[in-house]
């Protein structure tokens, strides 16, 4: 028995020490910064939605094949709350290795994430991407200092749908929702509540999506230029929460509490109609059954406020590149993908409904197709249309934080808190969120 | 080297591998973690704060925050002690020598806590959806009329959770009390029997104090649990409506990672977590053990 202590000993001792060892491995990180490509002709990307925004980058890896024969693209599922938690946790641990090549970013959060973190995005500066061909309003999200951060790829254009049978029914036409108020809007949807038992307007509890295209549509926003919070003595947001709050008394928007429950209200039958980015466009085409009763017109104005317009978006994201990705390879395949060919535009735009903020890929004829689930409308087209007139939105640093709060200032006014104290309140939330 | 010591070199060589670990990975973050807590700044722009504890002072101004502490004690004085007397109750019943099918309803109990925290909440907020199956049951049995909005209103989202966490629980504690009761001397029921006393005096006075070391560990357990609840808060409700079923976890990691990252503010309020869980630990120590 002797014999067999010191071995054990020995191996005990090593097994420690090797996994000290182990536990403080990967502090040596060399950040090269703006890799300068290794030869090695495949791209990592991090981005969310297969339907959507992967299936884009497969067909956009298929446009770059047909010039160079071993690019390969290799990507991975990140939904976008993990991949927001992944760049905040590689970012405070300083390892920037663990960045993929390219990543899909929420335009509402590239202001905190590039003046956060300043070694995260590479500046696309010398990309050649050509940005005078997006519309201002989308590139306002992802430039920092007069200096562009992203390609803009999805297009969170705003749009009202509604079905036109139920419309009729109730004797109006798609004409009399375009170009209209929002008190116009909710005196029409009383009525055809009245007559066919149908809100035409659903939303989630405690989500200010809406809240959030109203202001925009005003060309407002929750921060003034210096990035103060402007919650209270905001005349467009007070205007926009007295709105939602109406549709809510009214009966014309319903509130549900999830997701999976919003879609379901139009998909089901039970809402006739919805407010949403273009995106949506994809979801409400799953009722293969409405097929043809579908229609859809721009977004309804605030009354009686300045720089009210019928245009507005909802979230939207770009593509970033890292600041460790292979920058030559990336910036290039970018520019002759998502910033240069109407081809790929051509191919994703009929199957993920994914309308390009990339101006010329709207002037080709895939999207003056006339789309039969939308009663034969061209609606890609009035989509790329209504992009070129959606106000500037001041997200600032603190969108989220500002978002949030208002969210549950909306919760508690829709159950009875009056609107100028949840404001106020929201207000000094957000103020010392930023303390 | 003597046989003693050699003994000893190989207890302690035996020890040093998990004894590392155990720094490296659960110690020495905790002190950086202390260290985190004193500064302020977003993201990676941190200093040192002025003074030290302005992260610990900011927390008393902190509205979001006294609704979260709040939130979270409301879950550990309303579903601690329910868990922890049902668990209790069932234990007894499965302790029966003469109950039928004993392996079937220990394992129909305690399955609960084999699923995952992700999928349970998610099955629950299903459940409790506006149309989901619960409201179809209960306007079924013609108990409501209209659909409830559990996850919309305050108190029914938050008795939402405390159901989904005794419903995981509860089996998790059982098979504790199930595993001390094993330990009980049946000669000491029987003498309680054998003088008269009913079932539940027997279970009052004669098993339930015999179980005391074993109640104090899983009342330990279940304060330490529900103080750092994330999983609920995050699936179940995403903290709505309006932050009122938020729990403390969930709102720093809320500010840690998906807000601006204020993570000298977050370690604070999980160095607040810890001292809570110490002193709530402190308090039933002393009142639970009075074997000192």
């Amino acid at each position: 028995m002797k014999k067999r202590k010191l071995p054990a000993l020995l191996g005990a001792g090593l097994l420690a020490l090797s996994l000290a060892l182990s536990a403080c491995g990967g502090g040596g990180n060399n950040n090269t910064g703006g890799g300068e490509g290794d030869g090695d002709q495949t791209l990592t990307v991090w981005t969310w939605d297969p339907a959507f925004n992967i299936y884009a980058m497969q067909e956009a890896e298929k446009v770059y094949q047909k010039d160079h024969a071993d690019f390969k693209l290799d990507i991975t599922e990140v939904p976008w709350d993990d991949l927001q938690a992944k760049l905040t946790t590689i970012a405070q641990s300083g390892s920037y290795k663990d960045l993929p090549d390219i990543f899909l970013m929420q335009n509402n959060a590239f202001q905190k994430n590039v003046i956060n973190y300043p070694d995260l995005v590479a500046s696309l500066k010398d990309s050649g991407v050509d940005f005078s061909q997006f519309p201002d309003s989308v590139k306002a999200y992802s430039t920092i200092d007069g200096q562009n951060y992203g390609v803009p790829f999805d297009a969170g254009t705003a749009i009202t749908a509604l079905r036109t049978d139920v419309l009729e029914e109730a004797g109006y036409t798609i004409d009399d929702f375009t170009d209209i108020t929002w008190s116009k809007y909710i005196e029409q949807g009383k009525d055809i509540l009245a007559k066919t038992k149908k809100p035409i307007l659903s939303g989630q509890a405690g989500s200010s999506d809406l809240i959030m295209m109203m202001l925009q549509s005003a060309g407002g926003s929750l921060f003034d230029k210096e990035g103060n919070p402007t919650i209270t003595d905001n005349a467009k947001l007070d205007a926009a929460v007295a709105t939602y709050k109406e549709l809510v008394d009214s009966g014309v928007l319903v509130e549900v509490n999830s997701w999976d429950e919003y879609v379901g209200t139009f998909v089901n039958g039970s809402v006739a109609g919805t407010v949403n980015g273009i995106w949506i466009s994809g979801t409400i085409q799953t009722a293969t059954d409405q097929e043809g009763k579908w229609k859809i017109t721009d977004l309804p104005k605030l009354d009686g406020v300045d720089g009210a317009t019928n245009y507005s978006a909802n979230g939207g994201s770009s593509w970033a590149i890292s600041s460790t990705g292979d920058y030559k390879l990336a910036s290039d395949f970018l520019k002759s993908t998502f910033a240069g060919s109407t081809e790929l535009y051509d191919t994703i735009l009929p199957k993920a409904g994914a309308v390009a903020y990339w101006t010329p890929a709207g002037d080709s004829k895939v999207y003056a197709e006339p789309q039969k689930f939308f009663g034969d409308q061209p609606i890609y087209q009035m989509v790329v249309g209504y992009g070129k007139d959606v106000p500037v939105n001041n997200t600032g640093v603190y969108y989220y934080e500002a978002r949030d709060a208002v969210s549950a200032a909306l919760t508690k006014i829709i159950q009875g808190t009056d609107a100028k104290s949840a404001l106020a309140e929201a207000q000094s939330t957000v103020e010392f969120a930023m303390k | 080297m003597s046989p003693e010591r050699r003994r000893n070199l190989t207890g302690w060589g035996f020890l040093i591998p998990a004894a590392a670990l155990i720094a490296v990975m659960s110690f020495w973050p905790m002190i950086e973690a202390f260290i985190l807590s004193l500064k302020t700044g977003r993201g990676l722009r941190l200093n040192f704060a002025d003074p030290l504890w302005y992260n610990y002072a900011r927390l008393w101004q902190d509205e979001t925050f006294k609704l979260t502490l709040g939130n979270t004690f409301i879950y550990l004085i309303i579903q601690v002690p329910i868990m922890l007397v049902l668990a209790l109750i069932l234990a007894n019943l499965l302790n029966n020598p003469t109950l039928r099918f004993k392996g079937f309803w220990r394992t129909a109990i305690f399955l609960p806590c084999a699923v995952s925290l992700v999928s349970y909440s998610l099955v629950f907020r299903t459940l409790f959806a506006t149309d989901g199956f619960i409201n179809d049951m209960l306007q079924g049995l013609h108990l409501i009329d209209q659909p409830v909005n559990w996850l919309g209103q305050t108190g029914t989202a938050r008795f939402v959770i405390i159901l989904g966490l005794i419903w995981r629980w509860t089996g998790y504690n059982m098979v504790f009390y199930l595993a001390a009761l094993q330990n009980i001397d049946h000669s000491s029921i029987e003498a309680a029997k054998v003088d008269g006393a009913g079932a539940f005096k027997t279970f009052w006075y004669v098993t339930v104090p015999q179980l005391k070391p074993m109640i104090l560990l899983t009342a330990i357990m279940s304060t330490n649990g529900t103080l750092q609840l994330f999983d609920e808060s995050w699936n179940l409700t995403k903290g709505g409506p309006a932050y009122t079923t938020m729990t403390m976890s969930h709102y720093l990691y809320e500010l840690s990672f998906q807000k601006n990252p204020n993570v000298g503010y977050g370690s604070a309020i999980s160095y607040v977590i810890l001292i809570l869980v110490a002193v709530l630990a402190f308090v039933q120590m002393k009142v639970g053990d009075k074997r000192d």
